[in-house]
């Protein structure tokens, strides 16, 4: 070769190596990409890493940072998740509930995920009703659906069989039961006034016809459906006198103690329950209300990628990977939820039909609540206290009513 | 120059808690919600005059002085006896040291849960003795209970808090000199007389360093009533600093959180001004 002509050449690849250097790069120096996600389980000795490896290996260029956050009746769960978002310091997925997702989105932590769900798989495995109740305000997707409950009417069967009763079916059928089985030292309901009481307000009072739209808590039909509501425990007795502090704990432990005939909980007790008291308890959906409408809770858990993320579609990869059958059978088992794939839910085994039975019976009248800012304030403050002082007759159900509506609407 | 030495420390002390209590300071003065930090706006005193309006701050704040002089007293009282009876000569005295401490160490949350199980309405041993002795017809829903709840939290407090009154009182105790006594007894004082005229006045330092700490703490503390009711049944065991906590967790209202825990400080101030002066007698003598 021509000394000129190796300059030329030499020349001409040196300028060349801006460009292929890019494809040149040796593939060992890609780093795995990282997808922190916090979670949390009712019982601190589960733990995700069966999951977390499964999916390693299944997905060799990403590695999952489990990080197990306390719960703490959600409070704390929910504070530290914000805390970390506004710091900056947030995971790039996390489990969250519905009732948090207006205030990420006023924050605008979240991006739409409709383009990846679109594109999983798994995705027709989860019923339609399901992806509705997870769709944000605006009919976007940014939650992905990862396990629910729903609450439904524990009852004692032996006592209502003695009492010659049928499980109740309407508001009316419910107090004659309950007034029927009140005696010296049994209540015919465990009501739960205290920390996550709304759930057995729910089915009552928005059941009866209130809602959280303008004014919804001012009709009529609402005022009239908390007064029944109140008068559960002022006027009829009808429930255990520890009722307005009454918390998860306390229910479920009064009703396994044979202290209370009816309870409203969900599927996640059932083993404890049934542990204790065997066939002597069932379940049916909460009762309807005059018009024959219901309304029970969807308890939902999902999983939300965050809009800060740098690894979205390896987040996502991840959250969808535990939606999958299969591994959310796994993750249920930690839980003690029920399975969101419709495949995983055939099979179920891990309660008692029954209760299962029950909770898809009182899926077509399930719903979340409100999308608003305002909800979780409302679950952890507002509806305690109010309700609290409306059962120790220290203010008049209507009174709790206005603070509700003022709560949500000014 | 050894003025320069004390830099460090000064420069520590404004890190970890001069530049928080400003930045609440700061808070205080702006609507600021932690899920919309980007509209957070200066309200300059907005959030002190909606504090004035505001129902539960009086609820929390008469209901703060009950427990403070409460709990307090009371361990303070029950500390004193047991910090007397532990000083006196008997052969299972180092058990008996090392048994009062417990509770003292337990965890505030086991405190509470402990407590709330014994106060249970249908399954608590509270309730049990007491049927059994015939004290009551009926169970009471202790922590459900408006006239009750508070007091019932109160008891809890001042079980887990008065070892520290009484050991850090024992310690007092023990460099009282044996010849004070012994004088006093050549001259004819009663045991009583002893305890006013020579006990009491030879650990009144101690006694009063452990009360201003104890007041500090016990005003702080929340952590025993957020397990044991959450502040309810309705208002009925709100104190100011978890009328605080609950504000800026649940409502993830800061501003108007920080400004009700600056409230509770400045009226601390006076009590941590005792103690400082107290801290700088101490090291001046």
């Amino acid at each position: 070769m021509e000394r000129r002509t190796f300059i030329k050449l030499a020349g001409a690849s040196a300028l060349s190596i801006p460009l292929t250097a890019p494809l040149a790069r040796p593939a060992i120096a890609q780093g795995a990409t990282t997808v922190r996600w916090w979670y949390h389980f009712d019982n601190p000795q589960h733990s995700p890493a069966e999951l977390v490896a499964k999916f390693e290996a299944e997905n060799p260029g990403i590695k999952v940072q489990a990080e197990s956050i306390p719960w703490g009746g959600g409070n704390d769960y929910q504070t530290r998740l914000f805390a970390a978002l506004v710091a900056g310091n947030g995971p790039d997925c996390a489990m969250v509930r519905l009732s948090w997702a207006a205030r990420f989105q006023q924050m605008k932590a979240l991006a739409p995920i409709d383009d990846l769900i679109a594109g999983w798989a798994g995705r027709s495995d989860i019923a339609d009703n399901i992806w509705k109740l997870n769709k944000g305000a605006d009919g976007k997707q940014y939650y992905l659906p990862l396990q629910y409950v729903v609450l439904y009417l524990y009852y004692r069967q032996d006592l209502f069989e003695q009492a010659g009763l049928k499980p109740p079916a309407t508001f009316e059928d419910f107090r004659s039961a309950a007034k029927a089985l009140t005696k010296a030292d049994v209540s015919g309901f465990g009501l739960r006034g205290g920390s996550g009481g709304f759930d057995h307000w729910g089915p009552f009072v928005l059941g009866g016809g209130a809602s959280f739209d303008k004014g919804g808590m001012l009709s009529e039909k609402a005022l009239a459906a908390n007064r029944w509501f109140v008068d559960l425990t002022l006027k009829d007795k009808v429930v255990p006198a520890s009722a307005p502090t009454d918390s998860f704990r306390q229910i479920v432990d009064s009703f396994k103690a044979g202290r209370t005939a009816m309870t409203i909980h969900h599927v996640g007790s059932a083993n404890e329950i049934v542990g204790v008291l065997a066939d002597k308890v069932s379940a049916v959906p909460v009762p309807r209300g005059p018009d024959g409408k219901g309304w029970t809770y969807f308890g939902d858990e999902s999983n939300a990628v965050f809009a800060v993320s740098k690894a979205r579609e390896a987040a996502f990869k991840w959250c969808a990977f535990l939606s999958t059958a299969e591994n959310n059978v796994v993750l249920n088992k930690f839980t003690g939820q029920l399975p969101i794939a419709s495949s995983a839910a055939k099979d179920w085994t891990l309660h008692p039909k029954r209760f299962v039975d029950a909770s898809a019976a009182s899926l077509p009248f399930a719903a979340s609540l409100p999308d608003s800012p305002k909800t979780p304030d409302f679950i952890a403050r507002i509806w305690p206290a109010n309700m609290q002082r409306a059962l120790l007759g220290q203010i008049q159900p209507d009174e709790m009513m206005r603070a509700i509506e003022q709560h949500f609407h000014g | 120059m050894p003025f320069w030495f004390l830099l460090p420390a000064i420069l520590i002390t404004a890190g970890v808690v001069l530049v928080p209590v400003a930045q609440t300071a700061w808070l205080s003065l702006q609507d600021y919600l932690l899920y919309d930090p980007d509209n957070a706006r200066f309200v300059g005193l907005g959030n002190f005059a909606r504090i004035a309006r505001d129902e539960v701050f009086w609820i929390s704040l008469s209901q703060s002085f009950v427990w403070i002089t409460g709990v307090v007293g009371l361990q303070f009282l029950l500390g004193l006896v047991a910090a007397l009876l532990l000083n006196q000569s008997f052969w299972w005295r180092g058990l008996a040291r090392s048994l009062v401490i417990i509770p003292w160490a337990l965890p505030s949350v086991i405190i509470g849960l402990m407590w709330t199980w014994m106060y249970d309405f249908n399954l608590g041993i509270i309730n049990d003795i007491a049927l059994r002795l015939g004290l009551i017809a009926a169970p009471i829903a202790w922590l459900a209970r408006p006239d009750t709840a508070l007091y019932a939290i109160m008891l809890a407090l001042i079980w887990q808090g008065f070892p520290f009154f009484a050991v850090t009182i024992l310690a007092g105790l023990q460099t009282v000199p044996a010849e004070l006594y012994e004088a006093a007894e050549i001259d004819g004082a009663t045991a009583r007389q002893q305890l006013f005229y020579v006990t009491l006045p030879a650990i009144a330092d101690v006694i009063a360093t452990a009360l201003l700490l104890r007041t500090i703490w016990v005003a702080n503390s929340l952590d025993v009533i957020l397990v044991m009711t959450g502040g309810g049944p309705g208002y009925a065991t709100h104190t100011l600093p978890l009328y605080a906590f609950l504000r800026a967790s649940s409502s993830m209202e800061f501003g108007y959180g920080a400004a009700l825990a600056l409230i509770l400080t400045a009226m601390l101030l006076a009590v941590v001004v005792l103690y400082v002066r107290r801290a700088a007698r101490g090291i001046e003598t």
